[in-house]
């Protein structure tokens, strides 16, 4: 859930809890109110119960005097309180009906006393006019005391009844309102709890990884390009250290590709230096000779066979230089992938045995062997290219080797392969300089040791081979010589094979000696 | 002939035969030739031969014409022999002079820059007060290597 949504309903949450303790408050508010009420409309009930019953208590009072004397004046009180009655009854019942079984009493109470009226004081009136005695006699009398006495034992009950509703009520409004005070106390209390937490949890779910992200962003500004933030977190959180890792990742990426861009130039700058090196010498010195040779001949006369001989090492000086020119156009080609191969089927044996010739001639002071299996060791491809590989190959293993040196050149099939080895008894190769042998303009301790050459024939071979689909390799050991070998996708047919067999075979054993 | 043996003899020190050939050719029957091919080959010839001149390439194969002339320099019977070097790597100059060459040639060159120099580099051993280097032992050294 992202933290927007988490945030929001925190809040409504938190809203929730402070509308309900505002509620609990204000029902404790109005419960409160509801009892002052309830005590002012008791009292105001108690204070009509009383004038009331004063009423009657003034009613049997006058009535009493007015038949014990006969005098009219006595009659008085009896009289105000008679007028005051209707009234008063109305006050009375009225608010008594507030409570339903206050007014059923109250009610009651009310027909008792104008049953007292009607059917007691105004018949002991007419009677005291009629017979003042028999109105004297205490029958009447006690029955007026009996009534009163039962109307005001009502009264009490009454009124009792009334405390008692009235203690009950503020008793329950009072233990109902300090419940809602305490709900009400506790809801404020935890909100605010719950407010300063939420600000706490708030400031740090978002703080904490901003400052992480802060820290994140002044170490990768610092060049630490590798660090990344965890990427646990909620929502924009989780986003945001995402967002800065990606970005991280991108800024890294980019600085790698800067990095190695650079490697390469500086790796390119430095071969471009190492080619003019290389260049300027192997030029200048198949160059020494064309120049010299011809500027001598030019300057003074030699016997026709001298002169011959001179020439003879300027065409071949010349033609080297014409080797060296087309090596470093092959490695143009290749780089520009414009190395272009021909689709023919080649007899290896047949290349193998046309190089080991050629070499034989001109290096006269190695023993060069050359092993053949009897049966042609067909390919599909370029037999100029594949013979300027094996012509690389025993250039330098002769180059390599000591004067007297054993060469062996092999030929044979194998896996769907033909397989080509050139063995040497060599210098070898250094194990620290094997990985970087076919890389062009490489050579190794050749430079340092005065052997010639571009540094450029092994890497238009494996260029070559590869362009085959074959592979290229070799073995070596420093002062023990090394062994380069090819392979490449055997193409013989086999109907052709055994027919082809003896005759080749045969023909290779005439050019092999 | 009876000038053979007054002829000076000269250590040719290179990898590349044809250019062996062509410091013969340019210099002429004048001199008696050795010749060797690596930098190993040069100081065992140039110890049996006490050649009267040596003309050295600096990229010889086993040991460099460098280390070459710094152990020719320190052989006393060798330490004044006159040296030529001459190479394709020009950027190599200095380093020559430091190890005690007499001249500095960079290929190609011109056939007369060589004369010029083997010339004067032997008139001026022959004019110094030092004949039996130059011409007893040179002589007798001739004598050997061939």
């Amino acid at each position: 859930m992202s933290l927007a949504r988490r945030m929001l309903l925190a809040s409504i949450l938190l809203a929730l809890l402070v509308a309900g303790a505002f509620a609990a408050l204000m029902f404790a508010v109005s419960t409160l109110r509801d009892a002052n009420e309830r005590e002012a409309h008791s009292k105001d009930v108690t204070a009509a119960t009383l004038q009331l019953e004063k009423l009657v208590v003034d009613m049997e009072t006058g009535l009493r005097g007015f038949t014990l004397t006969g005098n009219k004046g006595a009659l008085q009180p009896y009289t105000a309180a008679r007028g005051e009655l209707p009234q008063r009854l109305r006050v009375f019942v009225g608010r008594a009906f507030a409570e339903p079984d206050q007014g059923r009493r109250a009610a009651l109470i009310s027909q008792m006393i104008g049953q007292y009226v009607r059917g007691y004081a105004i018949p002991v009136i007419e009677l005291v006019h009629e017979s003042p005695a028999a109105a004297r006699s205490a029958p009447v009398t006690l029955e007026g005391k009996r009534q009163t006495d039962e109307i005001r034992a009502r009264f009490d009950r009454f009124l009792a009844e009334e405390n008692e509703l009235a203690r009950e009520a503020a008793s329950s409004a009072g233990s109902r309102s300090d419940q809602a005070l305490a709900v009400g106390a506790v809801g404020v209390v935890a909100s605010s709890v719950l407010i300063v937490l939420f600000g706490v949890l708030l400031g740090r779910a978002v703080g904490r990884p901003v400052r992480a992200v802060a820290s994140g962003a002044n170490r990768l500004a610092g060049g630490e390009l590798s660090h990344r933030l965890p990427t646990e977190g909620p929502g924009e959180i989780g986003e945001l250290t995402r967002s800065f890792n990606a970005m991280a990742e991108e800024v890294q990426r980019g600085h790698d590709e800067l990095e190695l861009r650079n490697a390469k130039l500086r790796e390119s700058e430095r071969l471009k230096s190492e080619l003019i090196t290389i260049v300027s010498h192997e030029l200048r010195t198949p160059l020494a000779s064309v120049l010299g040779f011809t500027s001598l001949l030019l300057q003074r006369d030699f016997d026709p066979q001298a002169r011959r001989h001179y020439l003879g090492i300027v065409d071949a000086q010349a033609r080297r230089l014409a080797a060296l020119l087309e090596d470093f156009l092959d490695v143009q080609r290749i780089e520009d992938g414009r190395l272009e191969l021909a689709q023919e089927a080649v007899d290896i044996a047949l290349v193998l045995d046309e190089q080991a010739e050629l070499y034989r001639a001109q290096s006269p002071k190695h023993r060069l062997l050359l092993e053949l299996p009897e049966r042609p060791l067909t390919v599909r491809g370029d037999s100029n290219r594949l013979a300027q590989v094996v012509g690389n190959l025993l250039s330098n293993a002769i180059k390599y080797s000591p004067e007297g040196g054993v060469v062996a050149l092999a030929g044979g099939t194998g896996d769907g392969a033909v397989r080509v080895s050139v063995r040497d008894e060599g210098l070898g190769i250094a194990s620290d300089q094997q990985s970087r042998i076919f890389t062009k303009f490489f050579r190794g301790e050749a430079g340092a040791s005065g052997i010639g050459g571009t540094g450029l024939g092994l890497a238009v071979s494996r260029e070559i081979v590869e362009a085959h689909g074959g592979r290229i390799g070799f073995s070596s050991k420093v002062g023990a010589g090394s062994t380069f070998w090819l392979e490449l996708p055997f193409a013989g047919a086999p109907a052709v094979k055994s027919s082809e067999q003896g005759r080749s075979g045969t023909e290779r054993k005439e050019t092999q000696p | 002939m009876s000038s053979a043996a007054a002829r000076p003899t000269i250590l040719v020190c290179d990898d590349e035969p044809s250019l062996r050939e062509l410091v013969r050719a340019v210099l002429g029957e004048d001199y008696v030739y050795a010749e060797a091919a690596d930098g190993r080959a040069a100081l065992t010839l140039a110890r049996d031969v006490e050649p009267d001149l040596v003309v050295l390439d600096l990229m010889l194969p086993i040991v460099s014409g460098i280390d070459v002339l710094e152990q020719l320099r320190r052989d006393e019977r060798l330490a004044e022999v006159p040296v030529i070097v001459i190479t394709a790597w020009s950027h190599a100059e200095a380093s020559a002079w430091t190890a005690g060459a007499d001249r500095f040639v960079s290929k190609p060159f011109e056939p007369d820059e060589l004369i010029a120099a083997v010339e004067e580099l032997l008139d001026r051993g022959v004019g110094s007060t030092e004949p039996p280097k130059s011409g007893g032992a040179g002589s007798a050294g001739a004598g050997a290597g061939l």
